[in-house]
C-alpha cells in the first residue's frame, strides 16, 4: 500500500514537473514571459527531478575514471602482468553472466599493492582487489565471489547512488537544454565543481565510510547469483567471510573490515540465500590448481 | 446519442498503431561493441558497432537482441549495450523530440565529459591518470575468456546455470 501511494506521489511529482515545463512553453508562446525565462524554467524543472538513474553510461565512465585515479592515489597498483591478466580473465567470465555485461568502456580489474584486505569498485567498471585480500583466498571460488560482489556493485550502480542530489541538480541545470557538446568557461567551471563534489561523495563512500548495509547485502546476493550463473560454487563467499570472523590482526581495522557490515551478519544472510537454491555448482580441482599457479607471485 | 470521435484522438490512435507496426530502432550506448553471429559473448563478431549507431530489432532471446544494421547486416547484440526506446506518457503530448531529449543519445557527450575531466585534471595536477589508462588497455579477447571457461569447466562447459 505504501509502495502504491509512493508511486502515485512520484507520478504526480513528475507530472507536475512536466506541467511546469509545458506551462512555461505556453506562456512563452503568448509573449507573457521571455524566451530566456522559458529556458530557465525548463532547465529548473528538469533539474528538480534529477536522480542517479539519469546519469548516462558515458558520464558514469568519466566519474569512474576520476574515482579510480583517486583510489590509485591512495593505493599503488601492483604491476604484475600475469596476475592482472588472470584477474581480468576471471572477471570477464563473471561479467558475461552478470546483469549488466556491457557498460560504456567495459569492466577492467587491477590488483592493488597493499596488504590491507580490500576490494573496491568505482562506477564505470574500474574494479580493484588488494594483494592482502587475494592472499586470504584459498581457491578460485573465493576470489570469484569477491570479484562477483564488486561486479554486483557496478551492475546496480551503487557508487553513483552515493552522489548527493544537489550535485546532480547543479550538473543537470548546466546540461539542461544546451545543444553544444563543448561548453563555455563558465559552464565548465560549474560542471567541474559539481564533478568534484560527485567524486568526493563516491570516494568517501568507497574508501572511508562504506556503502549503506543494504547495498552490501544486495552485492552479496548478486555475488551468489553470478557465481551460480557462471558455474562457481557460491560457498566461495561464505568461505571467504569465515576468514574474516574473529580476525584480530592489524588488518581488522582497515579496508573491508572498516567499510563493510560484520562478516557474521553477512554470513547468515549469504548462507540462507544459498540454502534457498535448488542446486549449486561444486568446486573443481582444475580451478584450484590454476588459482594456485596464478597467485604464486604473492605466496 | 452517438458522438463523433474527435480528430485528434483518431490521429493519435493511428500514430500509435503505425509506431507499433514499424520496427523498433535501438541505439548503441556503449563506446563500442560487437555484432555477433550467435547470442554469446565469445561468438565470432560479424562487425563492430560504435556509440550512437542505430540498429533495427528483429527478435529477442534471453538478454540478447537480434538486430539488422543500416547496411543490412544481421547479428546479435546484448541488451545492455543498446538503448531501448521507452514509451513516455508524460512526453507523449510533446512528440518524439521531447521523449528523445532525456535519452542517452541526446545527452551523448554532455555533462561530465572529457572536457570536464580535463578541467578537473588541470585543477588537480597531483592526481595521476596513468594507471587508469593502463587499466583500460588490459583487454581480454572473448576467445581467451572462452578458453578459460572451458578449461575451468565453467558456463556451458561445466556447471553454469
Amino acid at each position: 500500500m505504501a509502495l502504491v501511494s509512493a508511486g502515485f506521489t512520484a507520478v504526480l511529482f513528475l507530472a507536475s514537473c512536466a506541467a511546469v515545463q509545458s506551462g512555461a512553453d505556453i506562456l512563452a508562446g503568448t509573449g507573457q514571459i521571455s524566451e530566456s525565462d522559458r529556458q530557465s524554467i525548463a532547465k529548473t524543472s528538469q533539474a528538480v527531478s534529477a536522480t542517479f538513474s539519469q546519469i548516462t553510461e558515458e558520464q558514469e565512465y568519466y566519474i569512474g575514471r576520476s574515482v579510480a585515479a583517486l583510489i590509485l592515489a591512495q593505493y599503488p597498483a601492483y604491476d604484475n602482468a600475469a596476475l592482472n591478466t588472470y584477474i581480468n580473465t576471471l572477471g570477464q567470465a563473471i561479467v558475461y553472466s552478470s546483469d549488466r555485461p556491457e557498460i560504456y568502456a567495459g569492466y577492467h580489474f587491477l590488483v592493488l599493492d597493499t596488504e590491507e584486505v580490500n576490494a573496491l569498485s568505482a562506477p564505470g567498471g574500474f574494479i580493484f582487489i588488494s594483494k592482502g585480500l587475494i592472499r586470504r583466498c584459498k581457491n578460485e571460488e573465493m576470489l570469484a565471489s569477491i570479484l562477483a560482489h564488486e561486479v554486483g556493485h557496478v551492475c546496480s550502480k551503487h557508487g553513483l547512488q552515493a552522489i548527493k542530489k544537489s550535485r546532480l541538480v547543479d550538473a543537470f541545470r548546466v546540461i539542461g537544454t544546451e545543444a553544444a557538446r563543448r561548453y563555455g568557461s563558465e559552464e565548465v567551471a560549474q560542471l567541474t565543481t559539481a564533478f568534484e563534489g560527485a567524486l568526493g561523495d563516491v570516494f568517501e563512500t568507497l574508501v572511508v565510510r562504506g556503502y549503506d548495509r543494504k547495498y552490501e547485502h544486495e552485492a552479496d546476493d548478486l555475488a551468489v547469483k553470478f557465481d551460480v550463473a557462471v558455474g562457481y560454487a557460491p560457498k566461495g563467499l561464505t568461505d571467504f567471510l569465515q576468514t574474516m570472523i574473529g580476525d584480530s590482526t592489524t588488518a581488522s581495522g582497515k579496508g573491508w573490515f572498516k567499510t563493510h557490515p560484520s562478516a557474521e551478519q553477512r554470513m547468515d544472510k549469504v548462507k540462507s540465500r544459498i540454502a534457498a537454491l535448488s542446486s549449486v555448482p561444486a568446486e573443481a580441482s582444475v580451478r584450484t590448481k590454476r588459482f594456485e599457479q596464478s597467485v604464486t607471485a604473492l605466496k | 446519442m452517438k458522438r463523433p470521435i474527435p480528430l485528434t484522438m483518431t490521429v493519435s490512435l493511428l500514430i500509435l498503431i503505425v509506431s507499433l507496426l514499424v520496427a523498433e530502432t535501438l541505439t548503441v550506448k556503449v563506446q563500442s561493441t560487437s555484432l555477433r553471429n550467435t547470442p554469446k559473448f565469445y561468438a565470432p563478431a560479424v562487425q563492430s558497432l560504435s556509440a550512437g549507431e542505430k540498429v533495427e530489432k528483429i527478435s529477442a532471446q534471453g538478454g540478447w537482441i537480434q538486430v539488422r544494421t543500416s547496411g543490412g547486416v544481421v547479428g546479435w547484440v546484448h541488451s545492455s549495450a543498446v538503448e531501448v526506446p521507452k514509451f513516455d506518457l508524460l512526453a507523449s503530448n510533446k512528440g518524439l523530440k521531447t521523449q528523445a531529449s532525456a535519452s542517452e543519445v541526446a545527452l551523448a557527450g554532455k555533462g561530465f565529459n572529457k572536457q570536464v575531466e580535463e578541467s578537473y585534471r588541470a585543477k588537480h595536477k597531483d592526481v595521476s591518470f596513468a594507471w587508469v589508462d593502463r587499466m583500460l588497455q588490459i583487454k581480454i579477447a572473448a576467445a581467451l575468456v572462452e578458453e578459460f571457461m572451458k578449461k575451468g569447466k565453467l558456463g556451458e562447459f561445466g556447471g553454469g546455470q
